[in-house]
């Protein structure tokens, strides 16, 4: 337990004003005892950090995935006043729109059986991954201002989707405001060839089957019933969002004198949400956010032709669960003390759970509330949940986004050896395919907090609620 | 090798140090394709790069921001950096070979480099830095 942080609930901790210096409002996160033991004194500091800026709204925030980042802690949501706030790269992350999208088929475990090494090779083959990656897909740099503009809807217009898969994404798949101006030409020469590649790192395309439904109301308003198989997508927005993030952080931190902002960390650069260099961070910010959500739409497409060529199912038999973004800024509307005021919410690494009826909720799902994706770490358990009002009322309507690392990179590849884990997840029928063994041992399961555990968390505290348990069945890595 | 790799949990950090600048900023280039690709070769790909900025540390970042901007649009693996700083101006030439999935799939992607806790300081005779890789 680290010195300085009250507990204020049975899972929630604040972070008092004075922490650091400057502090506007106090920090607030979510953990379970168990978990408090993996908390790291940086993730803390940059949670206060957060609350240094001007314009914060409430609490600075954190879920139970909190870990050290760079200028917000990951696992951290703020909100900020559209006229006395700011806007912060920061507070989005280089990958810009990272994000899961989950689909089922009708497809059952028994129907994979003698085919589920086929299937992975056949996946690995159609969607690019890892370093180096080019997409065979051409588009032009005209054709790519439409991606950044109409995101997912670019696609679909192409023939790769349908309608129905728009309204099943968080804003339709695509962000108003892109201003593809504030995209630089180098970002634009990297999203030409990227368009439907997964990347690398934690990024990857998972087939999944649905072992355990836990809220049965919830799973049949999402169309998941148990043992159905099942397949999830995590990637981002590539080079053009990583060049669209350092482009505009540049700008920012040379403006911070202009706007007399100071900060305890540079990586927390940010401008007023409504000065030139606010908005345009904004507009490039959209964009990227697009070109994300094309780029899992054009995925998806290439997944569901395998499935469809390599078992004799139809495309439309496949669908789309939902979308969600986990590195994102946006412009929304949250009940403030009791009064309804738009505010622009930061997540960075923490996803939107909008509960029952609230708007940008998909009309069939608004009963239950938005579904949240949380993947799990390499051959541990994703789930599904459904979005809660108390988030809305404690979050800005956020859960986490995934399990949390607890091990460095260079040390989970000092402990784990890349080919005696794929071996050892074959062994319990999950296949593993990526470009490099030590690509691997970075995101073994033990690197991670148990995503059970993080999932436990934000159901207790009522942020977002268990609908459904995936285990995984193959795994293409990033 | 005059870079090592520290814990962080999220991201790769790296610390360089180097007895002059021009050291350090060569020893992070290197850092950052050690991350990306594993072992590279120089097998005659050549290119220059001049950057200016407001300070040394922006300097260094815009450098290593340039560097992934390169690498990902040229198709190239870079082995060899020759840095001359001199206040903040760089002008740097850079030797290596054409980026091939079955020797340069072994590291991950670098998606940005952050201003958080990068200063370069003087550690009795040494320059030093430490660099957070987002990956």
């Amino acid at each position: 337990m680290l010195a300085g942080i009250n507990r204020v609930g049975d899972i929630e901790w604040e972070v008092p004003i004075g922490y650091v210096p400057d502090m506007r409002v106090p920090g607030r996160f979510f953990l379970s005892r168990a978990l408090v033991e993996t908390l790291e004194e940086g993730a803390v500091r940059q949670l206060a950090n957060v609350a240094t800026l001007p314009g914060i709204v409430k609490n600075s925030l954190a879920m139970p995935d909190i870990h050290w980042g760079y200028g917000f802690p990951i696992g951290g949501v703020a909100a900020f006043d559209m006229t006395e706030g700011v806007i912060s790269p920061g507070g989005v992350g280089f990958d810009i729109n990272c994000g899961v999208r989950l689909i089922t088929t009708p497809l059952t475990e028994a129907d994979l059986a003698g085919k589920k090494r086929e299937l992975i090779e056949r996946l690995f083959s159609a969607v690019p991954t890892g370093v180096g990656a080019k997409s065979t897909m051409r588009v032009s740099n005209k054709e790519l201002a439409g991606v950044m503009v109409d995101g997912a809807r670019w696609v679909v217009d192409r023939g790769l989707g349908t309608g129905a898969d728009l309204v099943r994404c968080e804003g339709e798949g695509a962000m108003p405001g892109a201003d593809p101006e504030a995209v630089s030409a180098k970002a634009r020469q990297r999203g030409v060839p990227q368009l439907g590649t997964l990347g690398a790192g934690n990024h990857f395309l998972e087939v999944q089957v649905a072992r355990e439904i836990v809220d049965p109301e919830a799973a049949k308003a999402f169309g998941v019933a148990e043992g159905q198989v099942c397949f999830m997508v995590h990637c981002g927005s590539r080079g053009l969002g990583h060049q669209v993030a350092t482009d505009h952080l540049r700008t920012l931190e040379g403006a911070l004198a202009k706007y007399g902002i100071h900060l305890p960390d540079r990586q927390l650069a940010c401008a007023p949400i409504d000065s030139p260099e606010g908005r345009a961070y904004y507009g490039g910010m959209v964009c990227a956010a697009n070109y994300a959500w094309a780029n899992r739409q054009v995925i998806m497409h290439e997944v569901k032709s395998v499935f469809a060529q390599l078992f004799g199912i139809d495309y439309d038999e496949m669908r789309l669960i939902y979308d969600v973004a986990h590195n994102v800024a946006k412009f929304e509307r949250h009940d403030i003390d009791g009064t309804s005021m738009e505010v622009c919410v930061h997540r960075k690494g923490a996803t939107r759970a909008f509960g029952p009826g609230a708007p940008g909720v998909p009309g069939e799902y608004a009963a239950v509330g938005q579904p949240v994706i949380i993947p799990g770490s390499m051959g541990t358990s994703s789930y599904l949940l459904h979005g809660t009002v108390t988030a809305m009322q404690k979050t800005f309507g956020s859960t986490c986004h995934g399990a949390g690392r607890v091990l460095s990179r260079s040390k989970a590849k000092k402990e784990v050896r890349g080919k005696e884990l794929r071996e050892h997840l074959a062994g319990e029928g999950i296949l593993v395919r990526a470009h490099s063994d030590s690509a691997l041992a970075e995101e073994a399961p033990e690197a991670y907090k148990p995503s059970r555990e993080v999932v436990r968390v934000v159901h207790e505290a009522g942020l977002s609620n268990i609908v459904v348990r995936l285990e995984p069945l193959g795994v293409i890595k990033g | 090798m005059s870079f090592e790799e520290l814990e962080h949990t999220a991201d790769v950090l790296m610390r360089v140090r180097g007895a002059t600048v021009n050291e350090i900023f060569a020893d992070a280039g290197r850092a950052m394709f050690h991350v990306m690709y594993g072992p590279c070769k120089d097998r005659g790909i050549e290119r220059q790069v001049s950057l200016e900025a407001d300070d040394l540390e922006s300097l260094l970042i815009d450098y290593l921001s340039e560097l992934l901007f390169i690498t990902e649009v040229e198709n190239t693996v870079f082995c060899t950096f020759d840095v001359d700083v001199r206040g903040t101006r760089l002008s740097a030439a850079l030797r290596g070979e054409p980026f091939d999935p079955a020797r340069h799939s072994g590291g991950t992607i670098v998606k940005g480099i952050s201003y958080f806790g990068l200063e370069i300081v003087k550690e009795e005779e040494d320059y030093v830095v430490e660099i957070i890789f987002d990956i």
